[in-house]
Protein backbone atom coordinates (compact mmCIF):
# COMPACT_ATOMS: atom_id res chain seq x y z
CA UNK A 1 0.00 0.00 0.00
CA UNK A 2 2.79 2.42 1.00
CA UNK A 3 4.43 1.32 -2.18
CA UNK A 4 1.42 2.63 -4.05
CA UNK A 5 1.51 6.40 -2.81
CA UNK A 6 5.10 5.97 -3.42
CA UNK A 7 4.46 5.27 -6.67
CA UNK A 8 1.60 8.45 -7.01
CA UNK A 9 3.63 10.31 -5.29
CA UNK A 10 6.64 10.11 -8.68
CA UNK A 11 3.37 11.90 -10.95
CA UNK A 12 4.97 13.73 -13.85
CA UNK A 13 2.55 16.23 -16.15
CA UNK A 14 3.03 13.45 -19.49
CA UNK A 15 3.57 16.15 -22.18
CA UNK A 16 5.71 13.88 -24.18
CA UNK A 17 5.38 10.89 -26.58
CA UNK A 18 5.72 8.76 -24.01
CA UNK A 19 3.20 5.85 -22.77
CA UNK A 20 0.70 8.17 -20.73
CA UNK A 21 -0.83 5.21 -18.76
CA UNK A 22 -0.76 5.66 -14.94
CA UNK A 23 1.90 7.28 -13.38
CA UNK A 24 3.78 4.27 -12.07
CA UNK A 25 4.16 2.54 -15.08
CA UNK A 26 6.15 5.88 -16.74
CA UNK A 27 8.42 5.81 -13.70
CA UNK A 28 8.74 2.17 -13.68
CA UNK A 29 10.19 2.32 -17.38
CA UNK A 30 12.29 5.28 -17.59
CA UNK A 31 13.85 3.58 -14.61
CA UNK A 32 14.09 0.16 -16.05
CA UNK A 33 15.72 2.17 -19.42
CA UNK A 34 17.96 3.27 -16.95
CA UNK A 35 18.82 0.74 -15.43
CA UNK A 36 19.74 -1.68 -18.55
CA UNK A 37 21.37 1.19 -20.50
CA UNK A 38 23.85 1.11 -16.96
CA UNK A 39 24.12 -2.71 -16.53
CA UNK A 40 25.13 -2.90 -20.37
CA UNK A 41 28.11 -0.72 -20.13
CA UNK A 42 29.67 -2.98 -17.79
CA UNK A 43 29.60 -5.83 -20.64
CA UNK A 44 33.22 -6.58 -20.63
CA UNK A 45 33.33 -7.90 -24.59
CA UNK A 46 33.06 -5.15 -27.02
CA UNK A 47 30.38 -7.39 -29.37
CA UNK A 48 28.13 -8.10 -26.17
CA UNK A 49 28.43 -4.48 -24.90
CA UNK A 50 27.25 -2.60 -28.38
CA UNK A 51 24.70 -5.29 -29.10
CA UNK A 52 23.35 -4.81 -25.72
CA UNK A 53 22.97 -1.35 -25.88
CA UNK A 54 22.00 -1.24 -29.45
CA UNK A 55 19.18 -3.59 -28.57
CA UNK A 56 17.99 -2.23 -25.85
CA UNK A 57 17.59 1.57 -27.69
CA UNK A 58 15.79 -0.10 -30.01
CA UNK A 59 13.49 -1.98 -28.01
CA UNK A 60 12.42 0.75 -25.92
CA UNK A 61 12.00 3.11 -29.02
CA UNK A 62 9.58 0.66 -30.95
CA UNK A 63 7.69 0.12 -28.01
CA UNK A 64 7.01 3.90 -27.54
CA UNK A 65 3.23 3.86 -28.87
CA UNK A 66 1.73 1.20 -26.56
CA UNK A 67 -1.52 1.93 -24.73
CA UNK A 68 -2.88 -1.61 -23.72
CA UNK A 69 -1.89 -2.32 -20.63
CA UNK A 70 -1.56 -6.38 -20.19
CA UNK A 71 1.10 -5.64 -23.57
CA UNK A 72 2.80 -3.11 -21.40
CA UNK A 73 2.99 -5.54 -18.16
CA UNK A 74 4.29 -8.04 -20.44
CA UNK A 75 6.73 -5.72 -22.05
CA UNK A 76 7.81 -4.82 -18.31
CA UNK A 77 8.50 -7.91 -16.87
CA UNK A 78 10.20 -9.10 -20.32
CA UNK A 79 12.56 -6.31 -19.46
CA UNK A 80 13.19 -7.39 -16.11
CA UNK A 81 14.37 -11.13 -17.08
CA UNK A 82 16.10 -9.32 -19.76
CA UNK A 83 17.81 -7.13 -16.61
CA UNK A 84 18.81 -10.29 -14.50
CA UNK A 85 20.30 -11.94 -17.97
CA UNK A 86 22.26 -8.86 -18.54
CA UNK A 87 23.68 -8.73 -14.84
CA UNK A 88 24.26 -12.52 -14.91
CA UNK A 89 26.45 -12.49 -18.14
CA UNK A 90 28.24 -9.09 -17.16
CA UNK A 91 29.77 -11.24 -13.67
CA UNK A 92 30.41 -14.24 -16.52
CA UNK A 93 32.09 -12.22 -18.89
CA UNK A 94 34.27 -10.75 -15.98
CA UNK A 95 35.02 -14.04 -14.70
CA UNK A 96 36.26 -15.27 -17.81
CA UNK A 97 37.97 -12.60 -19.18
CA UNK A 98 39.72 -12.29 -22.81
CA UNK A 99 42.37 -10.14 -24.58
CA UNK A 100 40.99 -7.25 -25.43
CA UNK A 101 39.98 -6.56 -29.67
CA UNK A 102 41.78 -4.19 -31.88
CA UNK A 103 39.12 -2.41 -31.78
CA UNK A 104 39.53 -1.09 -28.12
CA UNK A 105 43.33 -1.96 -28.33
CA UNK A 106 45.05 2.18 -27.45
CA UNK A 107 45.93 3.19 -30.42
CA UNK A 108 49.84 2.38 -31.29
CA UNK A 109 51.84 5.44 -31.36
CA UNK B 1 92.57 10.36 2.57
CA UNK B 2 93.36 6.94 2.55
CA UNK B 3 92.03 5.88 -0.78
CA UNK B 4 93.69 9.38 -2.23
CA UNK B 5 96.73 8.11 -0.60
CA UNK B 6 97.01 4.60 -1.64
CA UNK B 7 96.58 6.09 -5.41
CA UNK B 8 99.17 8.08 -4.95
CA UNK B 9 101.45 5.27 -4.04
CA UNK B 10 100.63 3.30 -6.99
CA UNK B 11 99.65 0.18 -5.69
CA UNK B 12 98.24 -1.11 -9.13
CA UNK B 13 96.42 -4.02 -7.65
CA UNK B 14 92.26 -3.50 -8.44
CA UNK B 15 92.03 -6.43 -5.54
CA UNK B 16 93.63 -4.36 -2.84
CA UNK B 17 92.26 -0.87 -3.55
CA UNK B 18 88.39 -3.08 -4.05
CA UNK B 19 89.18 -4.59 -0.21
CA UNK B 20 90.07 -1.20 1.03
CA UNK B 21 87.24 0.74 -0.79
CA UNK B 22 85.01 -2.15 0.78
CA UNK B 23 86.41 -1.49 4.37
CA UNK B 24 86.27 2.31 4.01
CA UNK B 25 82.31 2.28 2.92
CA UNK B 26 81.68 0.07 5.98
CA UNK B 27 83.00 2.63 8.37
CA UNK B 28 80.92 4.97 6.51
CA UNK B 29 78.03 5.68 9.42
CA UNK B 30 80.76 6.94 11.86
CA UNK B 31 82.54 9.55 9.04
CA UNK B 32 80.54 12.34 7.16
CA UNK B 33 82.66 11.47 3.99
CA UNK B 34 83.09 12.60 0.67
CA UNK B 35 82.96 10.62 -2.39
CA UNK B 36 83.82 11.49 -5.72
CA UNK B 37 83.95 9.03 -8.54
CA UNK B 38 83.82 6.02 -6.36
CA UNK B 39 81.10 3.59 -7.55
CA UNK B 40 80.41 1.90 -4.53
CA UNK B 41 77.38 1.00 -2.63
CA UNK B 42 76.77 4.17 -0.85
CA UNK B 43 76.77 6.58 -4.02
CA UNK B 44 74.37 3.97 -5.60
CA UNK B 45 71.89 4.58 -3.11
CA UNK B 46 72.60 8.57 -2.69
CA UNK B 47 71.73 8.48 -6.71
CA UNK B 48 67.81 8.05 -6.31
CA UNK B 49 67.55 11.11 -3.66
CA UNK B 50 69.54 13.37 -5.43
CA UNK B 51 67.32 13.19 -8.75
CA UNK B 52 64.14 13.65 -6.43
CA UNK B 53 62.29 10.91 -7.10
CA UNK B 54 59.14 9.84 -5.16
CA UNK B 55 58.92 8.10 -2.41
CA UNK B 56 56.02 6.41 -0.54
CA UNK B 57 57.97 6.26 2.96
CA UNK B 58 61.19 7.13 4.06
CA UNK B 59 61.98 4.99 7.57
CA UNK B 60 64.20 7.20 10.13
CA UNK B 61 67.50 5.19 9.90
CA UNK B 62 67.69 4.84 6.44
CA UNK B 63 67.31 8.76 6.27
CA UNK B 64 70.52 9.83 8.79
CA UNK B 65 72.96 7.23 6.96
CA UNK B 66 72.17 8.96 4.05
CA UNK B 67 71.92 12.06 4.95
CA UNK B 68 74.98 11.65 6.62
CA UNK B 69 76.34 10.48 3.05
CA UNK B 70 75.29 13.12 0.91
CA UNK B 71 76.75 15.81 3.19
CA UNK B 72 76.34 19.14 1.98
CA UNK B 73 76.49 18.70 -1.62
CA UNK B 74 73.57 16.77 -2.84
CA UNK B 75 69.78 18.07 -2.64
CA UNK B 76 67.40 15.72 -0.77
CA UNK B 77 64.21 16.06 -2.91
CA UNK B 78 61.26 14.28 -1.17
CA UNK B 79 57.62 15.21 -2.06
CA UNK B 80 53.89 13.17 -2.37
CA UNK B 81 51.79 12.87 -5.56
CA UNK B 82 48.14 12.39 -4.63
CA UNK B 83 45.41 11.57 -7.36
CA UNK B 84 42.72 13.86 -8.20
CA UNK B 85 40.93 15.47 -11.17
CA UNK B 86 41.87 18.87 -11.34
CA UNK B 87 39.73 21.56 -10.13
CA UNK B 88 36.21 22.43 -11.55
CA UNK B 89 35.24 26.01 -12.51
CA UNK B 90 31.58 27.16 -13.81
CA UNK B 91 33.35 27.86 -17.43
CA UNK B 92 34.77 24.59 -18.08
CA UNK B 93 31.60 22.53 -16.53
CA UNK B 94 29.91 24.64 -18.91
CA UNK B 95 31.86 24.15 -22.09
CA UNK B 96 32.38 20.11 -21.32
CA UNK B 97 28.34 19.92 -21.47
CA UNK B 98 27.72 21.34 -24.47
CA UNK B 99 29.99 19.30 -25.95
CA UNK B 100 28.78 16.40 -24.89
CA UNK B 101 25.29 17.49 -26.16
CA UNK B 102 27.36 18.09 -29.22
CA UNK B 103 28.38 14.53 -29.85
CA UNK B 104 24.95 13.46 -29.34
CA UNK B 105 23.64 12.71 -32.92
CA UNK B 106 20.25 13.47 -32.42
CA UNK B 107 20.34 17.15 -31.29
CA UNK B 108 21.17 19.66 -34.26
CA UNK B 109 24.65 21.64 -32.85
CA UNK B 110 23.73 25.03 -34.56
CA UNK B 111 20.37 24.94 -32.74
CA UNK B 112 22.19 24.41 -29.53
CA UNK B 113 21.87 27.10 -26.43
CA UNK B 114 22.43 26.79 -22.90
CA UNK B 115 18.88 27.53 -22.70
CA UNK B 116 17.69 24.96 -24.82
CA UNK B 117 15.16 22.99 -23.73
CA UNK B 118 15.23 19.24 -24.87
CA UNK B 119 11.86 18.33 -25.08
CA UNK B 120 10.58 21.71 -26.78
CA UNK B 121 13.10 23.38 -28.30
CA UNK B 122 15.67 20.23 -29.54
CA UNK B 123 12.43 17.69 -30.28
CA UNK B 124 13.77 14.73 -28.00
CA UNK B 125 12.12 12.18 -25.96
CA UNK B 126 11.92 11.33 -22.34
CA UNK B 127 14.30 8.25 -23.30
CA UNK B 128 16.88 10.68 -24.78
CA UNK B 129 17.00 12.84 -21.90
CA UNK B 130 17.89 9.74 -19.59
CA UNK B 131 20.54 9.00 -22.45
CA UNK B 132 21.82 12.45 -21.94
CA UNK B 133 22.02 12.28 -18.10
CA UNK B 134 23.89 8.82 -18.31
CA UNK B 135 26.35 10.77 -20.64
CA UNK B 136 26.52 13.58 -18.26
CA UNK B 137 27.61 10.55 -15.61
CA UNK B 138 30.17 9.39 -17.18
CA UNK B 139 31.83 12.75 -18.18
CA UNK B 140 31.79 14.01 -14.64
CA UNK B 141 32.79 10.61 -13.15
CA UNK B 142 29.66 10.48 -10.29
CA UNK B 143 26.00 9.09 -9.79
CA UNK B 144 23.42 11.39 -10.43
CA UNK B 145 19.55 9.60 -8.78
CA UNK B 146 16.86 9.63 -10.90
CA UNK B 147 14.29 11.68 -9.15
CA UNK B 148 16.69 14.59 -9.86
CA UNK B 149 17.69 13.75 -13.44
CA UNK B 150 14.42 13.96 -14.47
CA UNK B 151 13.98 17.47 -13.52
CA UNK B 152 17.45 18.41 -15.58
CA UNK B 153 16.01 19.42 -19.32
CA UNK B 154 18.22 22.30 -20.14
CA UNK B 155 21.93 22.54 -20.60
CA UNK B 156 21.78 25.48 -18.04
CA UNK B 157 20.09 23.51 -15.49
CA UNK B 158 22.48 20.51 -15.62
CA UNK B 159 25.48 22.86 -15.02
CA UNK B 160 23.93 24.31 -11.86
CA UNK B 161 22.99 20.79 -10.48
CA UNK B 162 26.85 20.01 -11.28
CA UNK B 163 28.13 22.98 -9.80
CA UNK B 164 25.90 22.25 -6.95
CA UNK B 165 27.20 18.42 -6.15
CA UNK B 166 30.72 20.10 -6.64
CA UNK B 167 30.65 22.92 -4.50
CA UNK B 168 31.86 25.15 -7.50
CA UNK B 169 31.10 28.89 -6.58
CA UNK B 170 31.70 31.97 -8.85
Amino acid sequence: MAMYQMQQHTRRRANDTEINMASCSRAQVISLYRMLMKESKKFPSYNYRTYALRRVKDGFRENLHVENPKTLDMLINQARENLAVIKRQVSIGLLYSVQRTVVEREPHL
Amino acid sequence: MRICSLVHCGSGLRNMAARIIARCVRSLNQRSVYFNRVNTAATLTAAPLTHGRTFSHLTNGHKSSLAQISGGSFQVFQWRQYGDLPPLSLETIHDRVLYVLKLYDKINPERLQATSHFMKDLGLDSLDQVEIIMAMEDEFGFEIPDAEAEKLMTPHEIVQYIADKKDVYE
